[in-house]
């Protein structure tokens, strides 16, 4: 266990081109931790983390323009996928093999995630609608209407109560996913909101949009709790710390920033990608941290514990 | 007196302010050679340069209107010529790169177009417009893969801007499927042909049995009929952007049919 944060490994040339999403997910089977990515070059790629090195597991084929973004269920057996040709890919991590493909309609799929129990999958659509996809089914459950504009980003609470989306204006909205009532409009920020996540504990929401700005929500009263500055220009990126105490963001500035969610202070900065970084995620015990970019780079990082 | 000169050329077009700004400088540049030994050198460069700056700056604006109202005007040319003058005095402007690219494209310089773009989107990469110009002057410049790229970018910009998605990016893809398609056909139709001339019958074995040379002859004459039927045809899109390969007019049939001739020739020869 490191006592400072450090960058562990780099893999250059991860993809043809830029790389705009990355997921970290932990099997439940066997315990290894795997990698998706998703870039401009149509492919999602699969990287085993062993030994403190990336490999290669598998390169998949099938989306015909570029991945926007993934995710990897909670037992770490699927990952999901959404590309600009409107489809969303559900791949079994396993055997490599594609699982489903679901039309999402013209520009019907923009972020995906899956749920805590890993049997539905949202996302955000073009005219303010939260999409839910049935994984068994591989069809439309039902949808949230925020009546707003076009969604970017989506996150569950992890307990599983609430789903946060926000919009290309700017506005964050708040659903309660039993009743499907839609419990809170936030004014949060005049730019779009390309990231947003939940602590562990589902008590805070974290915003990063291209305000510059990352902003952390009370869930339950839904004040706004704090505006963070520190990144030069579009924050792209923000996801919790497994920890409950950090969260780290990326952004079009190159950096990637950890922040400490209690003093609200940012106490790291790795300044290593070339290029704008999309997607930073942390791994399932807080211990390291991914990062990837335009640069074509995976990034991976030490976080003291 | 260059000074003079260069009021009087510039006439009504100055504002009132700037020219009593100008007046302003002269006399006081006036009174510091009047000092002597006593100016500070070092600080009055200094100054001058900040003047300079600013000067540019403003002179580039007022270029860079000027040249749009000309290409409103459908003057292209001498807009450019406005844009570049202000690209002079600041390099690092992308909206002057942009709006150049639009110009050169509506001109047809379809390569200065692409190079135009591309300092724009250098110089501002959070750009979408920028990366919806610079897609737009890679396909008039026939660089198809590199235009849906590029539509792709500004997408994921900007994702709500409908011209994005329904005109850049689905033309681009319809133009990169018909391209394929065009590619997959050529590449069938040489194929054929090298199996014509080197016929895989005739090649290993030089012992021929009167039967082996007819299977052979059969063989290559069903390549040449479909070698003919794949000339024929010419891949065609419809408005769906369903691709065909379709039979053409009569009008290349005859050369076809010289050209197996000889071949046919060839084929006895053996």
């Amino acid at each position: 266990m490191s006592t400072q944060y450090s960058i562990l490994f780099k893999q250059e040339h991860a993809h043809d081109d830029a790389i705009w999403t990355a997921a970290w997910g932990k099997s439940e089977a066997d315990g290894t931790e795997t990698i998706v990515t998703g870039s401009l070059d149509d492919m999602v790629k699969v990287w085993k983390w062993s030994d403190e090195k990336l490999e290669l597991q598998w390169t998949l084929e099938g989306h015909q323009l570029g991945v926007v973004s993934v995710d990897i269920s909670h037992n770490g057996a699927i990952a999901a996928s959404s590309s600009l040709d409107a489809h969303i890919r559900l791949w079994d991590l396993e055997s490599g093999k594609q699982i489903k493909s679901m039309d999402a309609g013209p520009v019907d799929a923009w972020s995906v995630a899956f749920s805590p129990d890993s049997k539905y999958i949202a996302t955000g659509s073009h005219h303010g609608k939260v999409n839910i996809f049935g994984v068994e089914s591989g069809k439309k459950e039902y949808s949230l209407d925020t009546r707003g504009k076009f969604i970017l980003s989506i996150a569950y609470s992890p307990d599983g109560k609430y789903l946060a989306s926000g919009a290309i204006d700017g506005i964050i909205n708040i659903f309660d996913i039993a009743t499907g009532k839609l419990l809170h409009t936030l004014e949060g920020h005049a730019m779009p909101i390309r990231s947003l996540t939940f602590s562990p504990d589902s008590q805070l929401l974290v915003t990063a949009s291209d305000d510059g700005y990352i902003k952390i929500y009370d869930v339950q009263h839904a004040n706004l709790a704090g505006t963070l500055s520190g990144h030069g220009s579009w924050v792209l990126n923000v996801a919790f710390s497994p920890d409950d105490t950090h969260f780290v963001s990326s952004s079009s500035d190159k950096s990637v920033k950890v922040w400490d969610a209690s003093s609200r202070a940012c106490i790291n900065t790795f300044f290593d990608h070339q290029d704008q970084v999309w997607s930073v995620k942390y791994n399932s015990n807080g211990s390291k941290i991914i990062s990837a970019g335009d640069d074509r780079a995976i990034h991976i990082y030490d976080c003291p514990m | 007196m260059a000074s003079f000169g260069w009021k009087r050329k510039a006439g009504e077009k100055v504002s009132k302010s700037v020219v009593q700004q100008f007046e302003a400088d002269e006399e006081a540049g006036g009174e510091g050679a009047g000092q002597g030994e006593e100016v500070d050198w070092l600080h009055a460069i200094k100054r001058r340069r900040e003047v300079l700056l600013e000067d540019c700056a403003e002179k580039s604006k007022r270029l860079k209107d000027e040249g749009a109202l000309l290409a409103e005007q459908g003057r292209h040319w001498e807009a450019v010529k406005k844009w570049d003058d202000a690209i002079h005095l600041t390099p690092d402007n992308p909206d002057l790169y942009e709006m150049k690219s639009q110009v050169l494209t509506i001109l047809q310089e379809v390569f200065p177009a692409v190079k135009a773009a591309e300092m724009a989107v250098k110089l501002r990469p959070l750009w979408w417009e920028g990366w919806q110009t610079l897609g737009r002057a890679q396909l008039n410049l026939g660089e198809v893969e590199l235009a849906v790229k590029s539509f792709q970018v500004a997408i994921h910009l900007c994702p709500s801007e409908p011209t994005l998605w329904q005109e850049d990016l689905a033309w681009a893809c319809k133009l990169q499927k018909q391209h394929l398609a065009t590619k997959e056909k050529i590449r069938q139709e040489e194929e054929t042909k090298k199996q014509i001339l080197h016929a895989p019958e005739l090649e290993q074995d030089f012992d021929f049995e009167s039967d082996e040379v007819l299977a052979a002859c059969e063989a290559v004459a069903e390549r040449q009929t479909r070698y003919e039927e794949l000339k024929r045809t010419a891949v065609v899109m419809d408005s769906e952007g369903n691709i065909k390969n379709v039979l053409t007019g009569e009008g290349g049939s005859e050369d076809t049919e010289t050209l197996s001739e000889e071949q046919f020739v060839k084929a006895r020869g053996l």
